[in-house]
């Protein structure tokens, strides 16, 4: 959905059309911008921005509480129109989704079809406008619905393909933020594509346990499927060792790998997750688990961090270890739109051992 | 096991186990003090994994040997006995700790399970100044982190030089250094991390007493010997952020502000901020300063100050926690805060301070 609450705002309120508005909390509270119109994305608001900053970027900003209760039913509104189309619905927001539509109730052919009737039928349903993607695969459709907003419709076909590729910056792969796509820059990695001829193990260094992820990407190869429910939790792997590890460093290597292997599994499914869970079995089996929760995220350096602050709680290497277990729990699928902290950090340089 | 030792004197050095041993109880034995009896004195052992002390008391050793009790138990029943002779003594049946007509009997744990600690080789030991260190700790430990995940801000960084020794402590929003030039008796430089609750019990070593201390620094293992005492720390394994980096040079604009005022004036100021960013405003003008709070709930308020200040006019904010953290524990009548900018590293120093260099970083907030 196009700048979704925003534009929920906007229908249900005329005065508020053709005006810049901006939905979130307060400016002098602290307030986050959650969704902004396409009227104040032209000032440079946009959505996680301090409300304060919105205001000196737009002062004539329109300033509207959230509602969300509002902006849920729109959405079980529009999902219930994909769901009549198709049951293969992915969730990725409230406003946003994968639908598998190889099969469709309407019995169309084309993808760009189907695409272009559910555009239709949601306007007619919500009044709102959507921006669709069509493309052989999960990762190319994501890009794609994002390319012509709003009330966008691209279509990447198969043949298309490559040349789309061609022209993608590195940013536009998942698990590649800002910090990660910086790195890469500086190991003269600028397109998408040249992810492609980078030695692997010199990837693996800037990005981890992503990198052979990433280069199948590049290379437009996405063979995830459009899974309906988000059934999973928590994901994790647990290990029983041929032989008790008494080894601090050792322990501490497997603890990590396995921390990345979580990581890179919310990279592949689009989540988040707020806790991060390492066990312990002794060798005498008294088993134990250690807990850290926060702000949701995916980063692997970050969830590598708190695994191994978690061990560094337990008596493993002290005490022989059998079995180690890395899991992350609470699992969404966006970041929610946190109030920004007026108590910003040092400017340390925390590449380093962080 | 038999002997028979002073009330205050056991009291004094139980005392200073009460903060080492383990209080989560994870493994029984780390709640016990290791008492070990030989010649004319008995030998203490208390340790929670991470940071341990070693310390003795003179005894009448009628039957050496070694045992243990729980550290907390045997501080409050030594606390509540008269002012006499304690005697312990171990039989068949368990440990009795009895002094005049008191008798007790108590549960002991294996001497055996008790854990075994390094010892200091001697090798590359490093002189302290008593005073100084006592200084450096009591002006950095306020601002090391609780339970940061970046494990390496849960302590504070130790840097010796041949002719200097810097702690420096970071939460990642402010940062504490105190430099002191010695000659420590070392060659090479070293730099260690010091978990927090090292600090502290080295706090508590340092308070009363003299000398110099100890200092060496094992390949896991730190130790402090103060006076008859040794404290054993494991050092934090981690890369401590590259503070100087933060530390600016460019502040152009200072002010100098009586110390005793200030403090009070962000006190009472700061009663009216806002309660969760607790920030205060310094408005800063030419001949004075207004520091203001406003609070949604409650108001506002401000104070003004008179300083000697003849540059542009600007408002800085800053959390007042983190300006009276550095308020209470400075001596000097006058200190200073120099600035760049309202968005940039603020930093305060005391002024005309005495055998230590003090710096305190402060990052401003966005209000």
């Amino acid at each position: 959905m196009d700048a979704f609450y925003a534009s929920v705002e906007q229908r249900d309120n005329p005065s508020l059309r053709g005006l810049p508005v901006a939905v979130g909390g307060d400016a002098d509270k602290r307030g986050v911008v959650a969704a902004a119109s396409y009227e104040a994305r032209t000032f440079g608001v946009r959505s996680a921005l301090s409300m304060a900053k919105a205001v000196r970027l737009c002062p004539s900003l329109v300033i509207v509480r959230p509602d969300f209760a509002k902006y849920k039913a729109v959405s079980q509104q529009v999902f219930e129109l994909f769901r009549s189309v198709t049951p293969l619905v992915e969730p990725l927001s409230l406003d946003e989704a994968y639908l598998d539509v190889t099969e469709n109730a309407w019995g169309e052919r084309l993808g760009m079809t189907v695409a272009r009737r559910l555009k239709d039928a949601i306007r007619e349903a919500t009044g709102l406008t959507a921006s669709a993607g069509v493309a052989p695969n999960k990762f190319l459709a994501k890009i794609a619905s994002g390319w012509q907003k709003p009330d966008g419709l691209t279509v990447i076909a198969p043949e298309r393909m490559e040349s789309f590729l061609q022209g993608l910056p590195v940013d536009a792969l998942w698990g590649v933020g800002p910090v990660t796509a910086r790195k890469l820059r500086a190991r003269g990695i600028e397109k998408l594509v040249d992810v492609r001829t980078t030695d692997l193990d010199g990837l693996r260094e800037t990005v981890g346990s992503l990198a052979a992820w990433l280069q199948q990407l590049a290379n437009g190869i996405d063979d995830r499927p459009v899974v309906s429910e988000h059934e999973a939790k928590s994901s994790g792997s647990e290990n029983t060792f041929a032989r008790d590890l008494t080894d601090r460093d050792e322990i501490r290597r497997e603890v990590e790998a396995m921390a990345c292997d979580a990581a890179a599994w919310l990279v592949k499914r689009e989540l988040y997750a707020r806790t991060v869970t390492i066990k312990v079995r002794y060798h005498d089996f008294t088993t134990i688990t250690r807990s850290h929760s926060e702000e949701p995220t995916r980063e692997e350096d970050n969830i590598v961090r708190r695994a191994v602050m978690l061990l560094d709680k337990t008596e493993a290497g002290a005490r022989a270890v059998r079995l180690l277990g890395v899991s992350v729990h609470n699992l969404c699928t966006e970041l929610s739109p946190v109030e920004i902290d007026p108590q910003p950090t040092l400017p340390f340089e925390m590449s380093e051992g962080a | 096991m038999e002997l028979v030792v002073r009330k205050n004197e056991l009291l004094r050095e139980l005392q200073l186990f009460q903060g080492i041993v383990e209080r989560k109880n994870t493994i029984p034995i780390l709640a016990n003090v290791l008492i070990e009896a030989k010649g004319d004195e008995i030998r203490m052992l208390a340790t929670d994994l991470e940071v341990a002390l070693r310390s003795r008391c003179a005894a009448t050793v009628a039957k050496s040997g070694s045992l243990t009790l729980p550290a907390k138990k045997l501080f409050e029943i030594v606390k509540a006995l008269p002012e006499t002779d304690v005697r312990i003594e171990e039989d068949k049946n368990g440990v009795k700790v009895a002094a005049d007509r008191f008798d007790s009997r108590m549960q002991t744990l294996p001497r055996e399970d008790f854990p075994t600690l390094p010892d200091a080789t001697g090798k590359g030991r490093a002189s302290l100044p008593r005073n100084a260190l006592k200084e450096m700790v009591a002006k950095t430990q306020f601002a090391i982190t609780g339970e940061d995940t970046r494990y390496f801000l849960n302590g504070a960084k130790f840097v010796l030089k041949p002719d200097s020794l810097t702690l420096v402590a970071t939460d990642g929003h402010r940062l504490a250094l105190v430099e002191v030039k010695h000659e420590v008796g070392i060659t090479e430089e070293r730099g260690v991390i010091l978990p927090k609750k090292t600090l502290l019990e080295l706090g508590k070593l340092l308070a009363e007493g003299e000398g110099d201390i100890m200092f060496e620094a094992g390949e896991n293992h730190l130790f402090f010997e103060v006076g008859s005492r040794m404290l054993i720390s494991r050092m934090i394994d981690g890369q401590f952020p590259a503070y100087e980096r933060v530390i600016p040079k460019g502040n152009d604009k200072d002010i100098e502000f009586e110390r005793e005022r200030l403090t009070n004036a962000v006190k009472r100021v700061a009663l009216l901020s806002n309660e969760r960013s607790r920030a205060v405003k310094f408005e800063i003008e030419k001949g004075k300063v207004e520091v203001t709070s406003s609070s949604s709930e409650f108001g506002e308020a401000r104070e003004q100050l008179p300083v000697d200040y003849a540059g542009t006019a600007m408002t800085i904010s800053f959390n007042a926690q983190y300006v009276l953290d550095f308020l209470n524990v400075v001596e000097t009548d006058i200190v200073s805060l120099s600035l760049k900018d309202e968005v940039s590293q603020a930093v305060m120093k005391p002024v005309g301070a005495q055998g230590y260099d003090y710096t305190y970083v402060i990052m401003p907030m966005r209000i």
